[in-house]
This record gives structure tokens, C-alpha cells and sequence, in this order.
């Protein structure tokens, strides 16, 4: 039996023994299924429900008659033994039964999950500004128009064709073989494996046989000019009519006209450009983090510099002033690599083993974290960021769960009580940021804790994607760390084995604050660090 | 807080139970999985609202409130149904309470599809699902009826079932992109 006949088994009531283990089995390793069940159980129990609201005899007091148990789904209340209290909740819950048919739907909160209709790709920007959206490099792009109204943009087409827009232009994307130009200077690149990409511009239709031309439609809308630097381009023109251009040649809509090539961007001059734009967006960077490693409520701060001096390459130093050597980094397995931009480095997060190590002496009543983090893969149940070594009273656990949502939990159990303890443990979710969409690029992650109200604020690249305060919060419980690490949770002893939790991506910045910072102080970090 | 007067908190949980005993239902019975124990459970957990209501804090929503005595009367009956093998483990009860939280806002929104999606089914197909949910009649009635083996009737309703589920997730789907 396949997951749906177990789940549908299930609730008709005509599971097996056997089938039942088999189902719990899958709900237990697979939030997607648990998610599945919950939906057809929801399904079911609003089917079942709309009898006791329909059903004319429910209002005569069959449920509330003591004892009946008459068909497979009726009720067997028992009313036998209630106190005076007991018995107005009864009769508040047979009032509410039948008052339940006149609002059956409750507007729900929720958002749709971000589904991939995408034909291609914007994968480099410079200075770009697109009106009416924001839009930044590695979005997902699905057929409309992208209107850019300066700056640079690149288009990779996932037939493999590469379309670079400049300036005020209009570009509407159809498919992944085709495209049409509105307005606006495009050049576009189309190696063999996308030959026969088309691109309509007023009065022209351009099939591309695999080379690079370029296109000038004016800002009127109407005339359109095409140069080709290399290889064959088919001109359709309006009204019947078709020519080949080859490399050096041009045309324009209404006639032969000459074309300025060098008015073109070339790719690899786009490519200048934005290596450029790396090296402001770092020295940018850089000056902000001399002044943000002065913040006195920092409680440590690691700028993950490569230290490539003999014997150092494992030491990740906290750049916090005054400078706490205790809580310096030691990185075990993770290997250095590229952060956010040429010349920054990063630690990557890969095998079970990677991960970076800290002491964190200290009790606090507020936190912050506050990371850069390119996550490759949400591929574990629980994908660490910071966790202290085990899960005591008064730690905090910072983890990205499976279904992309950021988590922090903290646990406070009673005295006298050890071991697991679900029934204590503070959890915050945010919703799920780290999706198909946000994965393998850099991202800013924060999460702040205030000790007082209880309250968890969860950001993700500087806006708000979570806020709640447990229901088990009570003020005046401190926090503290001991020994924990980042990218990954727990040291294996002998009697005990940690589950593989780590985190399959890279960071190159993390900063602890001992305060609640404010929304716009982690706007403005993020903001600071954005990668364009 | 509530106002002072018994009268006037028993009327205050009476209009808040009024708007949510079925979202408070469908809570209940995705943890146990039984109409009738789902049925039971609520009860105790109207009884339980009802005990604790000088506690609610009126200025909270009342749902995350009303589940949390929800959960624990789910806890209690399993606790005390011992190893009734038709009932969900501990530990799954748990994760699904944890999913359905998360999930929650979804699946409100997936229901009000449902109506359009009942609107779409033929007379064949509405009358077995009118014995099964709207008459609340046994297998073996359905089976009288319908002149069905047990094994044919559970099958119809799962693809009936499942047919209306596709449905809502399309229509749910749809509405996303819109």
C-alpha cells in the first residue's frame, strides 16, 4: 500500500496492525507525508463535521442524550458523573454545536508556498533598477515582462540562450525559446544547444542559429535595428520576407541602416563590471565591520578572516572590542572558501564532521544572532547554525528545520527533571525561507531574544518572518552558552551518539549580541553586508 | 481578563466555543483519528475550557489557548487507552500536533475550497458520500445499500476522497498564482 491508502485506511478506520506501524513509520521520517495526513485528515473531519451541523435531528438533543452509541459514528457521551460546573460546559458545547452551521469558514492567515514556474534565470545585475519589483541576482524568472529602467541586467534562459538588457528596456520573457523586446538595447548570446531561439521586436522576428547579435528597439516602440557580431541570424520581417545576417552585418526594420556595435555591452565586459562592483560592495563592507565590531553589546563577533599565517588556518578570531581571546573559533573539518565577494573568505559547512567550535563564557538575559549563510541543501531534519554542546536549561538552539523555516528553541524543565523534555522546550518557527528559491546564495539570518517579555523576532535578508512569545516563557531565566559551535551540534561520547545535523552551506559572518537589537539595527545590517 | 460574573464568563466561552469547536474538532481528531473518541476528547476539552476559563486571557486568541487543553485531553486518552493498537504513538501524536500548528494557516485555506469541489461531483457519487458523512451510516448499511463489498465501498470513498483532495489542492494552487 502506497502512503495516500494507508493515511485513507487510516481514517476509515480499517487500518491493520501491521499497516498502522508502516504508517507511523513514514510520518515519523517525512514531514511531507505528516503534512499530507494532516490535509486528508482535515478533509475528512470537516466532511464528518458537516453532519453535526446539517443533520436537522442534531438540534432535537440526540447528542446530548447519555449513553447513545447507536452507528459507527455516534457519540458516547458520558454525562454520568459532572459537577454544576461540568454540566454548563455541556451545555455550552451542545449550544455550540448548534450554533457552529453559521460560520463554518475562518478566514485563514496563511501564504502559499513559492511554486517554480521559471522559464529562466537573472543571474548578474549592475546597478539595476526594474520598476514596480524588486528583483536581485539568481531570482527565478517566470514568463512576463521585466521592465528595467537603468542599469545592467543579464538573463540566462534555461535553453541555454543569454540575453544582456541595458538601460530603460523592456523585455518580455515567453519561453525558455523565446523572448520578445518591447524597448531597449539587448544583446544576446546563443550557444549551439539553444539554437533556434527566437526574439520578436516590432516589425522584426530574429531566429538565432547559434551566435551573438545585438538589438536596438527605440523608445517610441516602433523601429527596430539588429546587428550580428557573429554567426547566422534569420530575419523575419513584418508582411512576409526573410533574410540571413551574418557576423558584421546589420538592418533595421525599415530598411538597411548601420548599427554602432560598440554600443553594445559585451558579456565579458559585464563581467568587468560586476568583479568591479565586488570589490566597492567588500571595502564597503569592511568599513562597516571596523565600526560594528566596536558595539560594546557584542558578545562575540567572528568576520571569519582567512588567517594564513603558519598554524592559524584552524582559528576563526572574535573581532569583538576588547578583543576575548577565550572565545576565539576553532574551526574542525570545515574548509576555507569564497564568501559574498572576491577576496572575502568564508567557512563551508559539508561533511557530518565540519564544524566550528567556541567557548561562550557569560549568562545573559537578552540575545541576538545575527549570520551571512549560503545554504546549499535543507537536507536534514535539522540543519544546525549555532547549538551549545547539549540541550541544558537555559541554552539556546539555533537551527534551519527541514521544511526551510528558521528554528530557535531554549529549554527550561523543572528541577528535579532530566532527560527529554518536550513537553519544556520553547520552540520558535519562522516561516520557510530557505526554499527551492533562496538556496545556494547569501542570505542574512537574525534571530533576538528578549528575556522579559519572552518575545522571539526572527529575520531573514532584514525583514521580519517570525514573532511569537512561547506560552511557556516566564521572565527572569537567563541564558547561557558554555561550550557550543556553529554549522553544526555536539560532541559524541562514549554512551551517547549526536545525530548528524549539519549544515550543508557555507558562512562567512556571525555576530552575538547580548541585547535585543531592534528591527531597523538588523535592516541595517543586513543592508550593510548585502552581497549587490 | 473576563468580566467578573459567572453568567457573563459562561456566556463569553459559550460564543467563543460557538465560533471554533470545529477547528477545535479537527485539531482533536487529527491526533486521534476516531469519530468517536474525537468526539469524546472535545467534550472533555470544552469541560476543561470551562474550568480554566478565569485564566483566559481575553486579549490572546483563544484557539492556541483552547488547543493546548486540546493536546493535554489527547495526552489522557492515550494514557489511558493503554496499548490500543488503533491509536497513534506518543511520539506521533506529538509531531503531528507540532506539523498542525505550523500547517494550520494552509489548511484553513485549503477547507474553503472544499465547498466548490463538493459542487463538482455527481449524483452518484454525492449520494455515497451523503450515507457516509451527512447520515453517518455503518459500513455494513452502505454495503446494504449500494449492493458493495466492504473492500469495493472503502475503495470508493478513497478515491472519492482523494478526488476531492486533488480538487482543493488544484484550486488552492490556482488561487496562489492569481
Amino acid at each position: 500500500m502506497n502512503l495516500e491508502s494507508l493515511i485513507h485506511a487510516r481514517l476509515d478506520g480499517e487500518i491493520s496492525a501491521e499497516d498502522l506501524v508502516r504508517l507511523e513509520e513514514i510520518l515519523r521520517e517525512d514531514w511531507q507525508a505528516r503534512r499530507l495526513y494532516l490535509e486528508l485528515a482535515d478533509l475528512h473531519a470537516r466532511l464528518l463535521h458537516a453532519r453535526l451541523l446539517h443533520e436537522p435531528g442534531v438540534a432535537s438533543g440526540r447528542f446530548a442524550t447519555p449513553g447513545e452509541s447507536g452507528t459507527r459514528s455516534g457519540g458516547r457521551w458520558r454525562v454520568a458523573a459532572f459537577t454544576a460546573a461540568g454540566i454548563a460546559a455541556v451545555i455550552a458545547a451542545v449550544i455550540a454545536f448548534v450554533f457552529l452551521s453559521v460560520s463554518l469558514t475562518q478566514p485563514g492567515g496563511g501564504k502559499d508556498e513559492a511554486v517554480s514556474a521559471g522559464v529562466a534565470m537573472l543571474s548578474q545585475t549592475i546597478s539595476a533598477e526594474f520598476a514596480g519589483v524588486e528583483r536581485r541576482s539568481g531570482d527565478t524568472l517566470a514568463p512576463g515582462t521585466i521592465h528595467l529602467s537603468g542599469g545592467l541586467a543579464q538573463i540566462e534562459f534555461y535553453s541555454g540562450a543569454t540575453v544582456v538588457i541595458e538601460g530603460e528596456a523592456e523585455l518580455e520573457i515567453v519561453s525558455p525559446w523565446e523572448a520578445r523586446c518591447h524597448r531597449g538595447r539587448v544583446r544576446v548570446q546563443v550557444p549551439p544547444a539553444a539554437k533556434g531561439f527566437l526574439l520578436h521586436a516590432p516589425g522584426l522576428k530574429l531566429e538565432d542559429l547559434g551566435t551573438e547579435f545585438a538589438l536596438n528597439v527605440d523608445v517610441s516602440g516602433v523601429g527596430s535595428e539588429v546587428h550580428v557580431f557573429d554567426g547566422e541570424v534569420i530575419v523575419h520581417r513584418e508582411g512576409g520576407g526573410s533574410q540571413s545576417l551574418t557576423g558584421g552585418m546589420s538592418l533595421g526594420s525599415d530598411g538597411e541602416k548601420t548599427v554602432d556595435p560598440a554600443a553594445f555591452l559585451s558579456l565579458s565586459e559585464l563581467d568587468g563590471l560586476a568583479a568591479a562592483r565586488g570589490v566597492r560592495r567588500l571595502e564597503a563592507w569592511r568599513a562597516w565591520s571596523q565600526e560594528a565590531r566596536r558595539d560594546e553589546r557584542l558578545i562575540a563577533y567572528y568576520d571569519f578572516h582567512h588567517q594564513t599565517a603558519a598554524g592559524r588556518d584552524r582559528f576563526v578570531g572574535n573581532v569583538a572590542e576588547p578583543r576575548i581571546q577565550s572565545r576565539t573559533g576553532g574551526a574542525v573539518g570545515a574548509r576555507w572558501t569564497d564568501g559574498r565577494w572576491p577576496g572575502k573568505a568564508a567557512l563551508e559547512f559539508k561533511r557530518p564532521g565540519d564544524r566550528l567550535r567556541m567557548t561562550i563564557d557569560g549568562t545573559y538575559r537578552d540575545i541576538t544572532f545575527a549570520c551571512w549563510v549560503k545554504v546549499d541543501s535543507v537536507d536534514k531534519k535539522y540543519n544546525s547554525l549555532l547549538l551549545t554542546d547539549g540541550y541544558e536549561n537555559g541554552e539556546p538552539h539555533w537551527q534551519i528545520y527541514e521544511d526551510g523555516s528558521l528554528m530557535f528553541s531554549l529549554v527550561y524543565r523543572p528541577p528535579g527533571i532530566s532527560g527529554k523534555g518536550g513537553k519544556f522546550n520553547q520552540m520558535y518557527f519562522s516561516q520557510p525561507v530557505l526554499t527551492a528559491e533562496s538556496l545556494g546564495r547569501w542570505h542574512h539570518l537574525a534571530v533576538s531574544y528578549e528575556g522579559t517579555s519572552g518575545e522571539v523576532a526572527q529575520y531573514f535578508d532584514g525583514k521580519v518572518v517570525g514573532r511569537a512569545v512561547s506560552p511557556l516563557h516566564q521572565a527572569g531565566r537567563s541564558i547561557h552558552f558554555g561550550p557550543c559551535e556553529i554549522g553544526n551540534w555536539g560532541l559524541p561520547t562514549e554512551s551517547h551518539q549526536f545525530p548528524i545535523r549539519n549544515l550543508n552551506g557555507a558562512i562567512d559572518e556571525f555576530a552575538i549580541y547580548r541585547t535585543a537589537l531592534s528591527a531597523a539595527e538588523i535592516r541595517a545590517m543586513f543592508e550593510a553586508g548585502r552581497v549587490e | 481578563m473576563n468580566d467578573d460574573t459567572p453568567a457573563n464568563s459562561t456566556e463569553n466561552l459559550i460564543v467563543l466555543l460557538t465560533g471554533h469547536q470545529e477547528r477545535l474538532f479537527r485539531y482533536i481528531y487529527s491526533l486521534v483519528p476516531s469519530e468517536a473518541d474525537a468526539k469524546d476528547i472535545l467534550q472533555e476539552t470544552s469541560l476543561a475550557l470551562f474550568r480554566k476559563f478565569d485564566q483566559y486571557d481575553a486579549t490572546r486568541p483563544f484557539l492556541p489557548w483552547a488547543y493546548r487543553f486540546a493536546y493535554l485531553e489527547v495526552q489522557k486518552h492515550r494514557e489511558k487507552s493503554g496499548r490500543s493498537p488503533l491509536l497513534f504513538s506518543e511520539d506521533i501524536i506529538d509531531l503531528l500536533a507540532i506539523e498542525r500548528e505550523r500547517h494550520e494557516p494552509r489548511l484553513e485555506e485549503r477547507l474553503h475550497h472544499l465547498d466548490h469541489c463538493l459542487g463538482k461531483l455527481g449524483p452518484a457519487d454525492r449520494d455515497l458520500l451523503t450515507s457516509r458523512y451527512a447520515c453517518g451510516e455503518s459500513a455494513e448499511e452502505m454495503m446494504a445499500r449500494f449492493s458493495l463489498s466492504r473492500r469495493t465501498l472503502f475503495r470508493n470513498l478513497k478515491m472519492l476522497r482523494q478526488r476531492l483532495y486533488d480538487c482543493v489542492s488544484q484550486q488552492f494552487k490556482a488561487e496562489g498564482f492569481a
